[in-house]
């Protein structure tokens, strides 16, 4: 089964002159570590926000294990993704244990239960010590430690990360990456977006780039940088699919 | 149940940490409150309790001045100062004082003025008698081409209704002492007419009829009179409670931009619940509010010299109609904070929008002194629904259902606002 599985998906965006996405259509396979990279404006954060149920789409389809991403399924998909944006989605005001608590009682996770589970995630991720600490004062690579706590409270099948890594020191960014392997080798899926090719090339099974809505490879790193003989890395495979030119 | 007990618990702790928004929701509502019941205390007591300096100028000497000088201090509200240093007040100095702006009024009597009134009173007197076949004994001055007149200087600045009002209060001594001369003329020719020396003319009641109030108000009489702390306690309580849309919508935002919001939106359960929690919250935070500068005006205005606020009968009434307000003003926050995209765009609309309905709903002066265009468009603001609703209960002695219509609107107006914003939220999805 796939993790996910897009069709022809198109969105314009209400005033918008251009589509985010012009038939969009690709999956990856259930278990694996998914890359979705693409250039600024290429269109992943609005696949992503439909693949959540965020934003509706203009047309096409989008499946999550198999579970047509609709109204009435909304509830059901909520239960098996988890995401974490880009943004610090943390209160900045409350502790990391309040912030974590908030979002476990949204899950419908109270008590011992929850306490545990929150204290077991934090030594984790090595913040056990700023528990009660304010996340507003955290360091970059703290926040963003905590901030994928709280996408992991509900233990969801497939988790979907836009840029985990963006800003962090290289102790969090290891500590972030090596999570990822172990939370995937627990047999659940991961696809996330990084514009940091060299970490999509180590840590990705499949990668699918995209660019101006559309779909213009997918496969494995290894398979797609020996596709091209002038390809050294996967960075040079990305920018042989979408040029040198600078996107705003 | 978890998720709205859990939005409660988050909203507290982030309003606990918050210190210049608890200032705001807190502090300044209740410096408000005491600024503005104490400087409009003074407009208040204009014509109730303030005592006026009145200058006066007495060229008479006669029952005249004396009428007009106990009248006017009969009541407590004028002082009358004729004398200024040991010296008596002249006409030309009381119109320059007057005109300085140093008194209010000053009333000059002038000479004869007595002695023209008895005059008139002997003439009539003498008419009266001469038809009866009498003869006409009491003394007539000569017809003079000057008519006399009290002469009144009033402050450049005085207001109207206050020129009015002692119009009406000389008038009405002037008409006594005439009245109160004819009849002793003509009790002075009836007794020279009787052969009896002593007088058996029966005394004449001048008041036959005389004017009493009553309140009107249900349940337990109170003697409430509109005062300063009775109008600028509710009305800047409402006010305030509505200034709560400002730290909702800058929430709210605050949630979209750093994306706390999508994350509760991705979160399995309906975002009611969310919603629903904060709107709990906010709602109880306004009655805290309330309750607060209630006791503002319970406690601490009457240490300051001012009267003591009364609250009605029915506190039950009192309590619903701050949850009312409480809801429409929290709805409100949250549709400003769905609608606006920035702070600054919320705070300036937010702030601006209240300063309006507030000053249209009847907060600042009461909606009645205002020009009826004015009081038609007054009527559709929500402040003047919780302002009618708190007058009906503190000041009529209302019960639940004479304020009934007024929660309705409110609450009606806070769902229709809710609804709205729900819309909005869910055209972002799309």
């Amino acid at each position: 089964m796939n993790s996910i599985a897009v069709k022809d998906l198109q969105k314009t965006y209400a005033g918008a002159l251009t589509p985010s996405l012009q038939g969009l259509s690709c999956t990856f396979a259930e278990g694996t570590i998914a890359g979705l990279l693409g250039p600024n404006g290429a269109g992943k954060t609005t696949t992503i926000s439909i693949l959540c149920g965020l934003v509706e789409p203009s047309g096409g389809t989008a499946e999550i294990f198999g579970i047509p991403q609709t109204p009435a399924n909304r509830e059901a998909i909520k239960r098996t993704i988890g995401v974490v944006p880009q943004q610090i989605a943390l209160f900045p005001q409350l502790t990391a244990y309040e912030n974590l608590r908030y979002f476990g009682n949204l899950y419908g996770f109270s008590g011992r239960p929850l306490r545990e589970k929150i204290m077991q995630h934090l030594e984790a991720f090595g913040l056990e010590k700023a528990a009660h600490k304010e996340t507003g004062r955290f360091s970059g690579g703290m926040k963003r430690r905590a901030n994928i706590i709280a996408s992991i409270l509900h233990e969801p099948k497939l988790l979907v990360l836009d840029e985990p890594t963006a800003g962090v020191d290289v102790q969090s960014r290891s500590m972030i990456l090596q999570f990822l392997r172990e939370y995937n080798a627990k047999g659940n899926s991961v696809i996330y977006t990084s514009h940091l090719l060299e970490e999509a090339e180590q840590i990705c099974e499949e990668v699918a780039i995209i660019d101006e809505g559309k779909l213009v490879t997918q496969g494995a790193p290894t398979e797609l940088i020996g596709r091209h003989g002038h390809c050294r890395n996967l960075e040079d495979v990305f920018l042989h699919y979408t040029g040198h030119a600078v996107r705003d | 149940m978890l998720r709205i007990i859990a939005t409660i618990r988050k909203e507290w702790l982030l309003l606990r940490r918050d210190k210049a928004g608890l200032a705001l929701l807190f502090a300044m509502p209740l410096v408000l409150i005491t600024v503005m019941a104490l400087i409009q205390d003074a407009p208040f007591r204009d014509y109730q309790e303030v005592q006026f300096d009145i200058l006066t100028v007495d060229k008479d000497q006669g029952r005249l001045g004396r009428y007009i000088r106990e009248g006017l201090q009969t009541g407590g509200q004028f002082k009358v100062i004729d004398s200024l240093n040991g010296q008596p007040v002249t006409e030309e100095a009381a119109k320059k004082m007057v005109a300085e702006g140093k008194y209010k009024i000053s009333i000059t009597i002038p000479k004869g003025a007595t002695a023209e009134i008895v005059s008139n009173a002997n003439k009539i007197v003498n008419d009266i008698s001469k038809r009866m076949g009498l003869p006409a004994q009491l003394p007539v001055k000569a017809l003079s081409n000057d008519s006399l007149a009290v002469q009144l200087y009033f402050d450049p600045a005085a207001k109207k209704a206050f020129k009015s009002a002692i119009h009406q209060a000389l008038d009405n001594f002037l008409t006594q002492v005439e009245t109160d001369l004819l009849l002793e003329r003509i009790q002075l020719q009836l007794r020279n007419r009787d052969s009896l020396q002593q007088d058996t003319f029966p005394a004449i009641r001048l008041k036959a009829v005389a004017l009493r109030e009553t309140s009107v108000g249900e349940g337990k009489q109170i003697d409430v009179i509109s005062n300063s702390v009775q109008h600028n306690v509710p009305a800047w309580s409402i006010f305030a409670m509505f200034f709560i849309v400002i730290p909702i919508a800058g929430n709210m935002i605050r949630e979209r931009e750093d994306g706390s919001l999508v994350r509760m939106k991705l979160i399995p359960g309906n975002y009611l619940s969310v919603l629903s929690g904060k709107l709990l919250f906010f709602v109880g935070i306004c009655i805290v509010q309330f309750y607060l500068m209630i006791m503002v005006g319970l406690y601490l205005l009457p240490l300051l010299g001012l009267p003591k606020l009364q609250l009605g009968v029915d506190h039950l009434a009192g309590f619903l109609v701050a949850a009312s307000i409480g809801v429409t003003a929290t709805a409100y926050g949250i549709l400003i904070g769905s609608v606006f995209k920035t702070p600054n765009q919320a705070l300036n609309f937010g702030a601006v929008s209240i300063v309006i309905l507030s000053a249209i709903g009847g907060i600042w002066i009461p909606l009645e002194i205002m020009p009826e265009a004015m009081q038609h468009i007054g009527r559709l603001s929500p402040l003047s629904w919780g302002l009618d609703a708190i007058n009906d209960v503190y000041l009529r002695n209302g019960h639940i259902r004479y304020v009934l219509p007024d929660l309705a609107k409110l609450l009606c107006c806070g769902g229709a606002m809710l609804v709205i914003a729900a819309m909005v939220e869910q055209r972002r999805i799309g």
